[in-house]
């Protein structure tokens, strides 16, 4: 067994490992760790199908960013541990039935797929960073625009979701008044009855 | 028909050293299968989107052990899309999920069947 297939064994293992613990392990911050071990295992797998770039990024942007991002997460949510029972009776043997189904489906297209024979490429620039953007940057410029829009609205998306004021007004209610003391021009024997009590009552508004 | 399939052997050189590519797809095939049972099978809704996460990646060494047998850039191109949108979609899931857990505390995604908060 040659150093290639060696890395393929050790690597492919420890993704199907990490898989595993992914759905099982009881403790969230576990689930986390044992997907950080699949991104880490797939990232080798990039690197032996010469796909370079895509390994920089899974490297960077998944076991990076992504996943830093879960264990703010998790972190902030606390430790929560699943009942052991569940709600819907057999759901364990629904999805047992489904998923045995779905993978006889992958297992006999996998079996029969016909390989096409290869384009004549250049594999020595084959997933370089130089490839890839030009690719990028020539036939697929609209996409790569489109993507940098999408994670515009996810981030903004993100922000509106998480900002600290609640809207917990019910729904008809007006909003409250600004805070800013309006002064006050005229002496307070002059000014007509109804204004004074509405103003006050904004003022109790405020306050509650 | 001039686009008629040439079947070749679905193997890939690897530093002198030949690997079959359908190592690489029943990888990711069995990882995906894995990420549906975690998604099927778990209640925590954190969990939920890790799982989906994992059937992400998995897709991805598809696109990229099917790029690097046809020796064509474009399924790497997609899992760099892919990788794209999965980030986005783990923030924005990310964020709705701590807004939720701001109101009450969810052990059970069938915890949250109703539309008002």
């Amino acid at each position: 067994m040659g150093l290639a297939s060696l890395v393929f064994w050790v690597f492919a293992i420890a993704a199907v490992l990490g898989g595993f613990g992914v759905i099982l392990f009881r403790t969230p911050i576990k689930n986390v760790l044992s997907l950080v071990l699949v991104m880490l295992s797939l990232a080798v797998q990039f690197l032996l199908l010469s796909a370079q770039f895509v390994f920089a990024v899974q490297l960077i942007v998944y076991a990076g960013a992504v996943m830093v991002l879960f264990l703010f997460v998790v972190a902030l949510l606390g430790p929560s541990q699943e009942r052991a029972h569940y709600r819907l009776p057999w759901q364990g043997f629904l999805a047992a039935i489904a998923v045995a189904g779905f993978a006889g489906f992958l297992y006999s297209m996998l079996k029969s797929v016909p390989f096409r024979q290869p384009d004549p490429a250049d594999l020595s620039v084959f997933g370089t960073v130089q490839a890839i953007g030009a690719g990028l940057f020539t036939s697929y410029l609209y996409p790569f625009e489109l993507t940098s829009i999408m994670l515009l609205v996810a981030a903004v998306g993100a922000i509106y979701l998480s900002r600290r004021e609640p809207s917990a007004m019910p729904p008809g209610a007006a909003p409250p008044p600004p805070e800013v003391e309006t002064p006050e021009p005229e002496p307070a024997e002059t000014r007509p009855a109804g204004g004074g009590r509405r103003l006050s009552r904004a003022r109790q508004e405020v306050k509650s | 028909m001039h686009l008629a399939l040439r079947l070749a052997s679905g193997e890939i050189r690897i530093g002198g050293e030949t690997l079959q590519v359908s190592n690489f797809l029943i990888l990711g095939a069995v990882l995906f299968v894995m990420g549906a049972i975690g998604v099927l099978i778990r209640r925590n809704p954190l969990v939920i989107l890790i799982c989906i996460e994992l059937m992400l990646n998995a897709v991805n060494l598809t696109l990229v052990a099917f790029a690097r047998q046809l020796q064509n850039l474009e399924g790497q191109l997609f899992a760099l899309m892919t990788m794209t949108v999965a980030a986005a979609e783990a923030v924005v899931g990310l964020a709705i999920l701590v807004d939720i857990f701001r109101v009450r505390q969810v052990d059970d995604v069938d915890e949250l069947s109703d539309l008002r908060g």
